[in-house]
């Protein structure tokens, strides 16, 4: 590129009208160039990933490996892919033994389906319950296992006599699931402000247990659907001194919105740490969140979460491949960028102050993975729990999240949920059928923003709503 | 115009088009360092070569991990775009990558390619699956009242009839087929061997009732063939038990009824949610799932790729690679090499947009190709024709020759063929129709 230019200074006496023909040739070039780029320059959105992003709204947008993978670690996660995919049976077996004996999946996308959501339905839902004041204790029969689940010792969610802190739903053959969940849904009208009707839902869980013995008074039930998995690398990579920065938990700027970390135990470092994963935050890094799974929704220990004796159906690499498939995927563009709709719901976003927790923009910093490190992210989320109010509260508390605060949900990829995964939900109870109905949902800190919706007229909703599709 | 002024033309284009990718280049090559020094941990292996070629047990499902490339990322929105300084990480991509800009005329637009894919292919396709688990139906009910070599025989035809409409459809995976988890029920792999011997070696009634609470891998495609061929394709009339032939009897009815739910699902829509066939061939018109034509439209090709990995990376390249015939889909029945052959079929049907491959319709993805790049077009068609000439050529049953030193050459260029298709899916056919 430089060389020709060199020659031509050397040149005979007629260098400088070339040269000014040169100039005038590199602008017109230049100006060539802008209109060629202009599709695509007009297109540039914030990049979701960073350079995790690629271009994807089919229904596999979240099962695209990072692009800015090396090839090293490219081939870590296609053999994650495996694992993420392997369906387990019970044992002894041929192919991937070690299902159960309770469980509520045999594989990790048979919750996370397209790595997405899951449907608050058997096979997908977790029931999670904690016993909230000692019970008079019930006599079980000698031999009766409730499924294994670690126990934290900082944790403040006591295990429910015969099931522990997770309803397993399904098991192996032989052994009858821990009970039967039955979800009735509840409706309530409510209008905007502009006097348009809507109708929201919600569930009430019914647990009954499998040899009808009753179940302990003072139970608190939280039904869950699974989150999507994609860019969690990018979470944990994000600094906890970020995150911590971003808390307010005396509301000190006074806007009516705290949010604090939560701080859970940590198996591998035994002590509590930042809690980053799950609806409560209550999971602090992508390894224990994956060896939890596989503990307590497949029924598949390993080293984090051993058998009784101490045994585990798979080992450290297994575990380690279905983490690292995790934390490399990448994450979807955002998509209609440039639609003044778009633009606008992202304005009205910001101005009714979603934005103060969901926050737009985080940057990574270090991390073992070298294609997450140093990303500015756009995931829509600050990781901290916040009190949502009574209407959404279970009354759960979680290590600190109290029975009304949830974690943040990041809302990167939401507008492919449907794409992913027809008709599924939103919240952690799948209890919002659209985008409108989840935001008509918050209340407590976000009682503000949700009353600015709730007063917008029927265009400015639907350009709010257009903006979250375009995620 | 003259070459010197062409040439600066080019190099102003050039220049300015790099400005972007100079900056993030710069910012992020004080990364690169650390980045290597993580990077030479060695890559799980899961499961250590198994060369004596002893069908061994797996763990966990990360078997053999060192051969398999994994899907690459789209590659879409990556190239040419200037002025997003400061995001680079590591990026092994080129900083600089050619993408095609095609002309508004030429983009993916034409409803008439999903209406057809849906009408021409998908319904067909799911029609035939549901004539051969009719007649897989009839035909076990016939052995189950008369048990003979001859009844038995008929099975087990009807069975690996119905295969082939089945793996036929795997290009298309998507909608029902995977949100309703029909896909699971009727083809959940592996075989839950445990439960189902536990469930034979009990005394609970076999009906159809008891089969639809199991496990789905208690009674799909896998359980029958487990029931019908045995272990290793050499089962006799004399090896089945009462039991084996009430749970026959039991799961086929469910089997067929799954298999009509999914067409159901397409056609009018079943458990209360509308038909897929209109949520698909209305994308970009009203349908939530599908908020663009193109979103549709790439997930015809997102299907084929998704397809041609599963075919390349796993059925064949994940077998091969820890020369396990226990990785062998249809194992039972002997049958995976036809398995190969539908799915590349599959692909193939899902490219041209037609179920009956002889007469393809005109809006099929490959029209649409062929109108931008005719040389693309005729060269995916020679490389399909190609890469089932090199499945065929494998010597069968793939169970006996996985770990044949002579069947090596065929397996591995097979799989190669499959790849290649794989990478032209990947790098030119989506971003065509992302645009």
């Amino acid at each position: 590129m430089i060389y020709p230019f060199n020659r031509f200074r050397a040149g005979n006496g007629r260098w400088r009208p070339r040269l000014l023909l040169g100039f005038g040739a590199a602008i017109a070039g230049m100006i060539f160039a802008c209109l060629l780029h202009l599709p695509t320059a007009a297109q540039t959105a914030p990049r979701a990933g960073g350079a995790t992003t690629i271009t994807n709204r089919s229904s596999q947008a979240y099962t695209q490996p990072a692009p800015n993978l090396d090839a090293r670690w490219d081939e870590r996660h296609a053999t994650g892919d495996l694992a993420f995919e392997a369906a387990f049976v019970t044992a002894p077996a041929t192919v991937n033994p070690g299902l159960g004996p309770l469980f509520n999946s045999s594989s990790c996308v048979g919750c996370h389906i397209n790595n997405g959501r899951g449907l608050p339905e058997k096979g997908q839902r977790v029931v999670r319950v904690s016993q909230l004041t000692p019970c008079p204790e019930i006599t079980l029969p000698a031999d009766y296992v409730y499924a294994l689940e670690a126990a934290a010792p900082t944790g403040n969610a006591a295990p429910v006599w015969g099931i522990g802190n997770q309803v397993q739903e399904q098991g192996v053959y032989g052994h009858p699931p821990e009970a039967t969940v039955d979800v009735t849904w509840q409706e309530v009208a409510g209008r905007y402000g502009d006097g348009t009707p809507y109708s929201l839902r919600s569930p009430q869980t019914q647990l009954t247990r499998w040899d009808g013995t009753p179940l302990a008074t003072d139970v608190a039930v939280s039904t869950r659907i699974p989150l999507p998995v994609f860019g969690l690398g990018l979470l944990e990579a994000v600094p906890e001194s970020d995150l911590v920065q971003l808390a307010d938990p005396d509301d000190s700027d006074r806007d009516g919105i705290s949010g604090r970390p939560n701080r859970v135990w940590d198996v591998v470092k035994q002590t509590d740490v930042l809690g980053r994963f799950g609806w409560k935050a209550n999971t602090p890094n992508l390894l224990q969140q994956s060896a939890s799974a596989y503990a307590n929704d497949m029924g598949v220990t390993n080293p984090l979460f051993p058998d009784i004796d101490g045994s585990y159906d798979i080992d450290q690499a297994i575990l380690e491949a279905a983490t690292i498939y995790v934390q490399t995927l990448a994450v979807p563009a955002r998509t209609g960028w440039n639609d003044p709709e778009v633009q606008r719901g992202e304005r009205l976003f910001a101005d009714a102050n979603c934005a103060a927790c969901h926050v737009a923009e985080l940057h990574t910093g270090i991390h073992e993975i070298p294609a997450l490190r140093h990303q500015t992210i756009h995931p829509y989320t600050d990781l901290l729990l916040h009190d949502m109010g009574a209407e959404l509260a279970d009354g759960r508390p979680d290590f600190q999240a109290s029975g009304n605060e949830w974690r943040t949900t990041p809302l990167w990829g939401v507008g492919l949920a449907q794409t992913v995964l027809p008709y599924s939900g939103y919240l952690h109870d799948g209890r919002a059928r659209t985008l409108a109905e989840a935001i008509l949902w918050h209340g407590g800190e976000a009682a503000a923003a949700q009353e600015a919706f709730q007063q917008m007229s029927a265009g400015d909703r639907a350009a709010l709503v257009a903006f979250l599709r375009s995620l | 115009m003259s070459k010197k002024l062409k040439l600066w033309t080019g190099i102003g284009t050039y220049a300015l088009m790099n400005i972007g990718a100079i900056a993030p280049a710069l910012a992020t090559s004080s990364h690169v360092e650390d980045g290597l020094a993580l990077s030479n941990e060695s890559t799980p292996t899961l499961l250590s070569q198994n060369n004596a070629c002893v069908a061994v047990a797996v763990e966990g499902g990360g078997e053999g991990g060192a051969e398999i490339e994994g899907g690459e990322g789209g590659e879409g929105g990556e190239g040419g775009e200037g002025g997003e300084g400061g995001e680079g990480g590591e990026s092994a991509a080129p900083a600089f990558t050619t993408r095609v800009f095609l002309p508004p005329s030429q983009r993916f637009q034409d409803r008439q390619t999903l209406t057809d894919f849906v009408d021409e292919l998908i319904i067909p396709n799911y029609e035939s699956l549901t004539e051969q688990t009719g007649a897989l139906l009839t035909e076990i009910a016939t052995f189950v009242d008369a048990p003979s070599d001859a009844t038995l025989a008929t099975a087990r035809e009807a069975w690996l009839a119905t295969r082939t409409p089945w793996e036929q459809s795997e290009a298309f995976a998507f909608g029902p087929a995977a949100f309703l988890g029909l896909d699971a029920e009727l083809d959940d792999w592996p075989l839950n061997e445990a439960d189902v011997v536990a469930v034979l070696e009990s005394g609970d009634t076999l009906t159809p009732d008891y089969v639809s609470d199991l496990q789905t891998s208690q009674k799909g495609f896998h359980a029958i063939g487990f029931l019908l061929f045995g272990t290793d394709n050499d089962k006799t009339l004399a090896d089945f038990t009462e039991r084996e032939v009430a749970y026959l009897a039991a799961i086929a009815p469910v089997f067929d009824q799954t298999a009509n739910d999914l067409l159901t699902s397409w056609t009018d829509g079943i458990q209360g949610y509308p038909s897929f066939r209109s949520e698909f061939v209305n994308a970009g018109a009203g349908s939530e799932i599908y908020p663009t034509l193109q979103a549709a439209g790439e997930e015809i090709v997102q299907g084929i790729i998704g397809i041609l990995d599963e075919l390349g990376n796993v059925k064949i390249g994940e077998a091969m690679a820890a020369q396990n015939p226990f990785l062998l889909e249809s194992r039972f029945a002997q049958s995976s090499l036809a398995d190969f052959k539908d799915n590349l079929r599959s692909a193939q049907n899902a490219y041209l947009g037609e179920y009956d491959a002889a007469d393809a319709a005109d809006t099929g993805l490959s029209s649409f190709v062929a109108k931008i790049d005719p040389a693309l077009d005729a060269q995916i068609r020679e490389q399909l024709q190609l890469a089932m000439a090199e499945i065929e050529a494998i010597p069968g049953p793939i169970e006996k020759t996985l770990c044949d030193p002579s069947a090596e050459p065929q397996i591995t260029a097979a799989q190669e063929s499959v790849l290649d298709l794989f990478d032209v899916f990947q790098e030119q056919i989506l971003p065509l129709v992302q645009q």
